[in-house]
Order: structure tokens, then sequence, then C-alpha cells
């Protein structure tokens, strides 16, 4: 496959939904679903100290992805990745080989992002302003800035988001751990959550890492009493609660579906993308409206969800859950319908979520047994799941349903076989 | 007249580095003048009480204005005609803590008036003419017989009671001067104060780490040598890590941070539709309105929505493990602060608490929460009956916090007819050692007395005050205020006496006690 031979391949044949009509969520039939997939993934090593700059981490997994495409650099003409990304799309383009750029974007709100980025190489697919759109997201974030520590900078812009963090870091929340801690006291309080309901998500990570030989934690599954033993961080958080810090990146060839079925690997649809941002939203401080029991901004992402993809969530064959915290794996469950708000508690006991149980979550490990890129990897680990390639292969041919970042704008998507 | 082997005055470091100029150097010629200065008191004592001065001017309402102006006393009793007549006075009535400004000087005393007769202008200048040239007043006990009314015209008269000395302070040496001045309104006896100063020489090297408040009354052209280095000091242990974070601020947001600067959570408020929102913004999230944006002042009590106890990574100027709270306030909005005053284990969701302020530096002033122990039974607003039947002994006053900005500080040492230039004149403060200008004491005890009136209402009778001083409090700093009900009865068993302590950025400003009358004792 050449640049020239697929340069107008993923022009969609037929526009189908006016772009004026201002329908209700549950009527749209967007551009994407159905008519674009993911052709390639790839991936550096998970490390704590990759030794190499983000850039070169960025590269080495766009090229990945695009081997793994069976494409080349010069067929490239899209790049998207996170706005809290170190390395410009020019730059990775530079770096890769990739000529001319038609489609450029970066999406905000942290590991928000993650989803959205292959929703937004979809569109660009759907709409013909590119034909091949490598999404990345590459980071030290062990070795270089690490998240987990508070972050003055964080306060020091005089603009919305500076604005925003002045309410609370100036406080004393001050971290990502600390504004999830602050959610999950009031769920705790409101429906009977306790730490051990917590700790059955990491149990679960840690289980599935534990056969991913790319997980960082490999071989090293944690029992339930471990998680209870382990410090606090910011109560009602322990650390065994929070996501590791991981050295890594992550890319993912998103074009249109015809193409796919033209390159190396089965194609992976998109059958849903979609992002969300709920009312009065906040970036990981979303506490001054509603009842802090949920996540309002899944909730309009799973709304869409559903509605592209015309699935129910039963339907589900395995789901990759945004695990930067285990607090919001069980509000996500919530919002996105698996189980009635407050009954997360009781959805995941007695292993469900486990490999074998009724929906398994996070096959891969998660970011607290893989690693944490941002949400990146866990669609790579849906991609595989579609393919049939994963180390933890969940049986069937279900739809697999990836989340992004939790308590910020996010996003998410579901991936089916073609 | 003695030297007394211990002084309780604020000025000294501990009774351990307290020495008699006997054992110091030059012991000799120190003794000779040390005796001289004590015939001197002698003398002036034996002399007895000084004769009548009278006040410039009758008790009187434009200068009761300035004062509760200056002060921010609301209390009606002082101002409001129609509130007064309603009361057990039946009329307006001074703030009993102004007594002492009636008879100040002022900026033009009449010529020889007072001066000379003064025992107490006596004592200081035969201390500076032994090279204790510099003065602090260190405290102040006043009592009140009664209430005072428009048109009085008060007498004092002072007497010299002690003098004390040398002692070695924090300061320098110097003697501590004690007089006793009683006020009257024609015969009667309306007021007694027991008034000391520290007069010493000031310390050549550097200067102390805490430093009593500057005196007064005493116009000598002395220098207060105050402290300069300690608030560095202190504010770097209450950081153990990073400075603190600061918020940013834009144009919608700043009258919060002006409020907390000025001990006021401000929540916006629309004029439009009236509806309240936080944190702030441009618009109103009700109805839309851009326009008519403005604010109320909440009424600062809330309950916890839900909190964390924050134990690690660091946290730029925080001491972990901290509490953070996310409280919904009596008015509706939630507000997000630190909570200091309880344990992580004591702290639940649906907790009463009640707004602090946490200054941080001359510019910031960060909203905080506490637990709030009068929530319940007594969380209406202030009413005529006194709250001091229901307060028992341990109860705990709210907290208070006060911007003591240079205008605070201009306003009250002009409203209290102090013209000491140490309270309008930077540079005279500053050549002086001190850092700015700073509150002078007449001041300080009006604002205790408001601190307790504020809580125990408008009907409440105040007795007596009586305050030590510490640390200045310099314009820029922030003073809180916290108070409890002792189980003090004071003389007659009936009374209730109030512990206030009032700290700023250098440590302890001033700490005291405040008496009331029961309920329904006649003013």
């Amino acid at each position: 496959m050449t640049a020239d031979s697929g340069a107008l391949a993923g022009t969609p044949t037929s526009v189908r939904t006016p772009t004026s009509a201002r329908t209700p969520t549950s009527a749209r039939t967007p551009l994407i679903s159905g008519t674009t997939a993911i052709a390639g993934i790839g991936a550096t090593e998970f490390s704590k100290d990759s030794g190499r700059s983000e850039l070169k981490l960025a590269v080495e997994a766009v090229r990945a992805a695009l081997d793994d495409a069976g494409l080349s650099p010069a067929d490239v003409d899209g790049l998207v990745t996170f706005s809290m990304d170190a390395s410009a799309e020019i730059a990775v383009a530079r770096e890769v080989g990739a000529g001319e750029l038609t489609f450029f974007s970066l999406i905000g709100y942290g590991g928000g992002a993650a989803c959205a980025t292959v929703h937004q190489a979809a569109m660009a697919v759907a709409t013909g302003a590119a034909n091949v759109v490598v999404c990345y997201r590459a980071l030290n974030e062990r070795s270089g800035r690490r998240f987990g520590q508070v972050s003055v900078d964080a306060v020091r812009a005089v603009n919305s988001a500076g604005l925003d963090n002045g309410w609370h870091y100036p406080m004393g929340l001050a971290t990502p751990a600390a504004t999830v801690a602050m959610a999950a006291r009031h769920y705790m309080h409101a429906f009977g959550a306790t730490s051990a309901d917590f700790g059955a998500v990491a149990v679960a990570d840690r289980k599935h890492a534990a056969t991913n030989p790319s997980a960082w934690f490999y071989q090293r599954p944690i029992t339930l009493d471990e998680h209870q033993q382990s410090r606090w961080i910011c109560e009602p958080l322990r650390l065994l609660d929070c996501c590791q810090e991981t050295d890594g990146g992550v890319a993912v060839v998103v074009t249109s579906l015809d193409r796919a079925r033209s390159l190396k690997k089965a194609p992976v649809v998109i059958s849903a993308a979609a992002q969300g941002s709920g009312p009065n939203q906040y970036t990981m401080t979303s506490y001054y409206s509603g009842d802090l029991t949920g996540l309002p901004e899944m909730g309009v992402v799973a709304r869409q969800l559903w509605s592209q993809a015309r699935l129910r969530p039963a339907d589900i064959r395995t789901a990759v859950l945004y695990d930067h915290f285990t607090p919001y794996v069980l509000m996500q469950l919530e919002e996105l319908g698996f189980c009635p708000r407050g009954e997360a508690r009781n959805f995941i006991a007695g292993g469900a979520i486990e490999l074998g149980g009724a929906l398994p979550l996070n096959p891969h490990g998660g970011q607290l047994g893989e690693g944490y890129l941002h949400g990146m990897n866990g669609i790579a680990e849906a991609v595989r799941q579609v393919r049939g390639s994963s180390v933890n292969q969940v049986p069937g041919d279900g739809p697999v349903l990836v989340t992004a970042g939790t308590g910020v704008p996010t996003s998410g998507l579901i991936l089916s076989p073609a | 007249m003695t030297t007394r082997a211990e002084e309780p005055s604020a000025p000294t470091r501990s009774a351990g580095e307290q020495r008699t100029g006997e054992q110091r150097t030059g012991e000799q010629r120190t003794g000779e003048q040390s005796a001289m200065i004590l015939a001197t008191a002698q003398k002036i004592r034996a002399a007895g009480p000084s004769s009548p001065r009278f006040a410039r001017d009758p008790v009187n309402l434009p200068a009761i204005r300035n004062w509760t102006d200056a002060i921010g006393d609301a209390n009606p009793l002082y101002t409001d005609a129609e509130f007064a007549a309603r009361s057990v006075h039946r009329e307006l009535v001074a703030p009993p803590a102004m007594v002492q400004v009636w008879t100040m000087p002022g900026l033009q005393p009449p010529s020889g008036a007072g001066t000379g007769a003064d025992p107490l202008g006596q004592m200081m200048r035969a201390l500076d003419e032994a090279g204790f040239t510099a003065v602090v007043a260190t405290n102040c006990a006043q009592t009140y017989h009664r209430y005072l009314r428009h048109h009085e015209l008060l007498s004092l008269r002072s007497e010299l009671t002690d003098v004390s000395g040398p002692k070695r302070t924090a300061l320098g040496d110097g003697w501590f001067v004690t007089t006793r001045n009683t006020w009257y309104s024609g015969d009667e006896l309306v007021a007694e104060m027991d008034w000391r100063v520290l007069k010493f020489r000031p310390a050549a090297t550097a200067p102390p780490a805490t430093a009593a408040g500057p005196a007064t009354t005493a116009r000598s052209a002395t220098t207060a040598r105050s402290a300069t280095t300690a608030r560095s000091a202190t504010t770097a242990g209450s950081a153990t890590t990073a400075p603190p974070m600061r918020p940013p601020v834009s144009a919608d947001t700043e009258f919060f941070w002006a409020g907390t600067r000025a001990g006021e959570l401000r929540i916006q408020r629309c004029g439009e539709c009236g509806a309240l929102r936080h944190p702030p913004g441009p618009a109103c999230l009700s109805c839309g309105a851009l326009r008519n944006q403005g604010y109320q002042v909440a009424a600062g009590t809330g309950t916890v929505y839900s909190y964390v106890v924050h134990r690690h990574p660091p946290v730029p100027g925080k001491r972990l493990p901290i509490i953070v709270a996310l409280v919904e306030l009596a008015e509706g909005p939630r507000v997000m602060a630190e909570l200091t005053g309880a344990e992580p284990d004591e702290v639940y969701i649906g907790m009463p608490v009640r707004t602090r302020f946490i200054p941080i530096d001359d510019d910031l002033v960060l909203p905080g929460w506490q637990p709030d122990e009068q929530a319940g039974p007594t969380e209406s607003a202030p009413t005529e009956s006194a709250p001091t039947e229901s307060a028992p002994p341990g109860g705990a006053l709210p907290e208070w916090t006060l911007r003591v900005t240079p205008t605070v500080v201009v306003a009250a040492a002009i409203a209290t007819r102090d013209f000491y230039p140490v309270h309008h004149d930077r540079d005279f403060a500053e050549q002086g050692g001190g850092k700015d200008i700073f509150l002078n004491i007449l001041t300080t005890t009006g604002l205790v007395q408001r601190y307790v009136t504020d809580w125990a209402g408008p009907a409440a009778l105040v007795r007596a005050v009586s305050i030590r001083l510490g640390v200045p409090c310099y314009a820029g700093d922030t003073l809180r205020f916290a108070g409890r009900v002792t189980d003090d009865a004071g003389p007659d068993g009936r009374d209730r006496v109030i512990a206030v302590t009032g700290s700023c950025s250098l440590g302890n400003h001033v700490t005291g006690t405040v008496r009331l009358a029961a309920a329904g004792s006649t003013a």
C-alpha cells in the first residue's frame, strides 16, 4: 500500500447527516460509526526509566504502529496527540519521515484525550480531511515529570485552567489522587462502598498484569489484604489504589474501513467514538454541582457510544476502563450502564471483573498493572482483544469498550471486528 | 519602690534570663544610677495622685463614630439611637474601651498642661536622662464602673504605683513603670486603669525576636525598637517545603481574594436574579447575566460535603497531613479549603464547620475551615439577649481575622487620639527599627473588646478589659483572634470572663481577658 494508491480511499461514499440538523444524541448517526477503523498499534517497552527522549519514544511508537498496519511514514497525512504531550505533531512528522500533513490536532484535558485522539482521527478520515491519521502519546512519566506530584505550574497561569486550579491547589488539594479521593469519599458515604471495594479493582488489574509479559507488574499479583495494608496516600485512597508511573509511548493508526481491509492486519472497526463534558465541568474538580457520586462527563460519552453503535452494555465482551485510581472504575461501571447507580461494589464482587468473570475489565492489567500510558495502552489492548491477539484473550467476538481519563472531560470508543 | 525579683510583663524573655543590674559589668555605676531612678520614683510616688486633667471635649458622637469606624465595631449601642433607647442604657453610650481616648493629650496639647504634673511624664523624663530612651506599653487593665453617656466631661487623675528595674528584656535593659489612672465624671469614679510601660535602652545589636508594642501616651522623642527579623523566621517555620502556592487572580475573581484579605468569605451573587455561585466567573450560571455580578458575604457556616486527608506527596507550604474539605455553605454553594482544628478521625461528612482565614503573606489570605462548636442551638443571628447565659465555661468563641491594613493602623491611631508617629509615619517607624507602622495599644484594647461584644451581642455589658501586649502588629499583617469562656465568674461571682488571644505573623500580639456582666445587670 502506497500513499498514492490510497489517496482517496478514506473518503466516505456518501454524506448521511446534514450538519445543520441538531438532532438529539440518541438519533445521531455519525459519519464515523462503522466507516473507520484502527489498522495498526505500536508501543515501546513500558519502563521506569526509558533512557531516551519523549520525542524518540513517540517516533518509535508511531513507526511500530505503521509497521503493524503495513503502512509507511509517507502514508501518514494526519497526526493527533494530547495537548499535554511534549512532542508536537510536526516534530513527530519530521522524525518519523512523514511528508505533508493535512490534519493535525491536539486534545486537551489530560488522560481524557486518549480515546478522543481516535475520535478526532476518525472524524478527519470520515470527512476526507486526512486518510491515514496516527494518534500517539509518549511520556517519561516516571523518570521525567511525575503527574502524581504537585504541579506548581498548574496554578501559575491566569487562564481558565490556572484559575480553576486556584480554588484547590493553594488550599492543599493539589494532586490527582487528592482530587479523586474527594469524590471517592462522598461516593463511599452515599453508597456504602469501602476501601476493599476499591481494592477489588486493583486485585483484578494486578491479576491480569501478572500474565502479561509487557506489564510492569508481570508475575506480581496482589491480594486484597496487601491492598488493605498499603499506606494511605490521600485518604480514602491507598497506594495500591493509584496507578503506576511509567515511561513509554503508544501509537494507533486510524484510516477508513475500506482502506483498512486491504492492510496487513484485520481491521478493528470504530463502532462508536465520542467525547463528553458534563454541566459545570472542571478538570478533576467538578465538585460544585451534582451529588459527587458519578462522572457526568462519562455519562455523556456513554449515551453517545450506545447510540452510535446501537449496542447495549450486555453486548460488551470486555471493557478497558480508565484506571488511574480505582474508585472511578466503580463509578464508570455505573455511568456506562453496566450496573445501577451505587451498585458497582456488588457488581464487581466475586471476581466478576476478573478474567473468567461476567465482565472482565482491563485484561492487559490496566494502568495499575501494565503501565500508565495516559490511557493509550488501553486502546491498544482493546484492539488486541478485537483481533483475538491478546495474551489475556477474553473469549468471543463481541465488541470491546474503552474509556479515557475520568474526572476530566473525557472520551470513549467501542471497537468491533469487521 | 523596690526591684522585684519577678516581673510578669511581656517583653522579658524568661525568668532565667532576667538579671538585676548588679550582676552586670559596670555594676557600681549601674547601682548608683538605679538608686537615683528609684529615688526619683519614690519622690514622684510620694506626691500622690496628680491633679485632675480634664478631657478637651466631652463624650461625643463624632468621636465615637470615628472610633467605631476605625475599629470596625458595628454595635448599635454606640451609634443607633433607637436601638440604644430600647437598651438597658436607654440612650446612646460610648464604647467602654474608649475611656482612655477622652483624656488623650492629642496632637496639640495645651502648653504646659498636664505634662509637668503628670507622674508618668515625670518618670519618663527621669529615665530618658538615664539613657532609657525608648518606650513600649506592655499592660493595660481597664475596669469600667458604668457606661459613659454623651456630654459627660471626664477628668483623669494619675498616680505612679510602681517602678521596677533594671530588667534585661528582649528589647534591651529597662524599667517597668506602672501607673494607676482614674477617670471621673464630676465627682463620680467611672473607670480605672492600671497601665504599665517598659522604658528601655535600645539594644545596640540585632533586634530581638519578640517585642512589645510601643507605648502611646508618653510623647517623649524616644525610639521604639521593634522586631525586624522575626517575620522571616516565623513564616519559615510554618512552611517546611517550598513556598505556598498562590491562586491566579482575574477580574472575575479578585473580589473573592480581596474578601479573604478583609476577613470575609465573599460569594458571587447575581444582581439580576439573586443566584449564588462559587467558584466565581463572569456570568451568572442561573440566568446567564453578564452584568451586575456582585457578591454577598457568606455567614461562614456550613457542613462538610466531602473531605480528604492528604498524606503524600508533599504540598508546597503545607505541613502534612492536612485535611481538605469541600464544604456546603449555609447559603448553598460549595467551597474548598483546608480544615484545621480537628483530627482526621474527628471529621465526618455533615460536620458543621465555620470559616476562618489563613494569612499567607501581605497579599494572600486563604479561606479555611474549623469545627463549628456553636452550630445548632446558637446558630441564629446575634440577638439582643445576652448569649453569655448559654455560653458554657470552656466554650470557644469563633475565630475572627482582621486584615491590619495601613488604613486600619492610621485611622485607629487617630480615632484614639494617639499621634505618636510610629502609628502613622512609616519612615519614623522604620528609623526606630520597626518594619512598618503598627497598631497602638488603645486600638488593640478596642479590638479585643469588639471581638468579644461581636460574639456576645449588643446587650452584653463590658465590665473590664485587661490586656498584655506581646509582639507588635505591623501594617500589612493579619490579626487572628481566638477566645474561650473561662470558669472565672468575676468578683461578684456572676460575671463571665472571656480569655482572648490575638496573634499575628510574629506571634502573640495580645493576650487578655474581657469581663462581661451577667445578663440582666444594670448599666
